[in-house]
């Protein structure tokens, strides 16, 4: 039973916008708990600003633990934490727990070179003119490592573009589980065709914005 | 203003103990410009981050205006820091920022008022000569540009102490000058106490009233300007004095001394401040009977006094020539060359 790929438009387009939805939030989510600990693993290193080595080893443990998960295990493992976040556990808001729990740990690395690309030097010019810690991470670390922050931040995105492929399996929709489940498993080929093109096409679009900004950044 | 007294700095390093500084004593007077010397590794780096705590000592005491630093706590220790400037071998501007900005930022963190930052920053680039690069960014700015606008950030909050470290060693020769013309300038201007670090000698007898010379993180020799240019003691420092003037006798004319034997009478005769300006060497000839023949020698400028040396030969006879060195000496300083000494 042969689906017409011009019937089929509704559901790619409601696809898309799970995709770009579990992608979104996920997004959003992970780049809210990965920057502070971004900050964190980078102020509390050997040498930092605040230099701790217990909190360093803790977060750094944590942060490798949660990195070393294949997402399609993490994704079944979580099932009962995500049910208690969004109350169910399938979905498209599901798929966003485990594509969080997935992505933050990776943005906090992430971040973390970022801010240890900013010249040592400048840190200590402004410890020398009496900033304090958090004036230094708001007023110098940020700023100055943004651009290449945002050049970060937008790999993430399309790393969340590929794992959220596989939201799948807990009924989150979107793109990659429609040309899995459509035109890889049922052999319709010009679907799969269909949807892989508009993921090349989200992903290119992701990294244009993600240079642009990132350049704009840079040369205000 | 600034006091190390029996100043330590020990690291840890696998069970090693590394003395990068090692028991100094320093005395930095109010309005001075203060010179620290010193070969890559000797320890002048972490001597002068010790004034503004960025570098905490392992011993002794170091007094900034009377106050030990030590003693503060971190928020009094950051109040302290804002009146103690610093600029930088690499500048360390920010780069995501406007030169106004740079300029700005001591004065933001404190909370000043946005209205008097911008005052007091166009005030500070006018100084330093950058009115027209504010809405600059660093890296459209050359090494010189970028080094006054560090000089204005470190500025900004009128301390009373400013801190260099190695801030000409990334310029080319002329733009060193006219930075440390620029320093002179802050010093007389507005009486800063200037402390600086730098391994070019020609850097400190440019713009430093006194100098320390450092060595494994011990000062081995301190003073002014001209008496450790004058009269160099430790090996160390009559290499840096070298560097800028040739004190040494050149190989080709020791080796004709050499070759002529002992039978010559060769001198080195010093010449300092008015003596510089005598024509002692003339007057010897005409008065006795003696030939002058100058070999080699070298005039030059300390802190505005003229000092210089040259090696001559006499040629007459003995007793003559005994006579002339006696009537010299009167004057100046004269010490005889022996053919493999130099």
């Amino acid at each position: 039973m042969q689906v017409k790929l011009m019937d089929f438009w509704p559901r790619i387009l409601e696809a898309t916008n799970q995709t770009l939805l579990m992608v979104g939030i996920s997004l959003l989510a992970a780049t809210l708990i990965g920057l502070p600990l971004g900050i964190a693993l980078v102020v509390t290193k050997n040498g930092g600003l605040l230099e701790n080595k217990p909190i360093f080893n803790a977060l750094s443990s944590v942060v490798n633990f949660f990195r070393s998960i294949p997402f399609i295990i993490l994704l079944v493992a979580i099932l009962p934490v995500t049910r208690f976040i969004v109350g169910s556990s399938i979905g498209t808001a599901a798929a966003v727990v485990p594509l969080v729990i997935f992505s933050a740990p990776y943005i906090a690395r992430l971040v973390e070179s970022s801010l240890l690309e900013v010249k040592p030097g400048v840190i200590e010019a402004a410890e020398a003119m009496g900033a304090t810690p958090w004036q230094i991470i708001a007023r110098v670390y940020i700023p100055e490592a943004l651009s290449s922050i945002v050049l970060n931040l937008t790999i993430a995105t399309i790393g969340l573009v590929g794992a959220s492929a596989m939201a799948g399996f807990v009924g989150g929709g979107g793109l990659g589980d429609l040309a899995i489940s459509y035109g890889y498993q049922r052999f319709e080929t010009d679907i799969m065709i269909a949807t892989v093109l508009l993921l090349v096409v989200i992903v290119q679009l992701t990294q244009t914005i993600g240079n642009f900004v990132s350049k704009k950044i840079r040369r205000q | 203003m600034i006091e190390f007294e029996g100043i330590s700095k020990i690291y840890e390093h696998n069970g090693n103990e590394l003395r990068a500084v090692d028991q100094v004593d320093l005395t930095v007077n109010k309005g001075e410009i203060f010179g620290v010397i010193g070969y890559s590794g000797a320890g002048k780096s972490t001597l002068v981050r010790l004034v503004n705590l960025l570098e905490y000592p392992s011993e002794g005491r170091l007094l900034v205006d009377g106050e030990d630093l030590t003693q503060l706590s971190k928020p009094e220790l950051r109040k302290v820091r804002k009146r103690i400037g610093m600029i930088f071998q690499h500048f360390n501007l920010l780069e995501s920022k406007t030169v106004r900005h740079n300029v700005a930022f001591p004065l933001a963190i404190s909370g000043v008022p946005k209205k008097e930052i911008d005052s007091r920053v166009e005030e500070i680039l006018e100084f330093v000569g950058l009115s027209d690069k504010a809405r600059q960014y660093p890296d459209q700015l050359s090494g010189g540009q970028k080094q006054r606008v560090g000089i204005a950030r470190a500025l900004a909050t009128s301390p009373d102490i400013l801190l260099c470290d190695e801030a000409t060693s990334a310029l080319d020769p002329e733009t060193t000058k006219s930075i440390l013309k620029l320093l002179r300038r802050v010093r007389d201007e507005y009486n800063i106490t200037i402390l600086m670090i730098t391994h070019e000698m020609n850097v400190v007898r440019e713009v430093c009233d006194r100098i320390a010379v450092m060595e494994h993180g011990r000062v081995i020799e301190q003073g002014s300007i001209f008496d450790l240019f004058s009269q160099p003691e430790h090996p160390t420092t009559k290499n840096f004095v070298r560097t800028v003037m040739e004190n040494e006798i050149p190989a080709s004319i020791l080796e004709g001394i050499e070759k002529r034997g002992a039978s010559r009478h060769i001198y080195r005769v010093t010449f300092v401040d008015e003596s510089a300006g005598q024509p002692v060497l003339s007057h010897v000839s005409k008065s006795y009977e003696v030939e002058v023949n100058v070999l080699f020698g070298q005039i030059t400028e300390l802190q505005g006094i003229p000092f210089g040396h040259l090696v001559v030969e006499l040629q007459g006879e003995d007793k003559e020539i005994m006579r002339a060195i006696d009537s010299i000496q009167r004057s100046v300083t004269v010490q005889e060359v022996k053919a493999h000494a130099g």
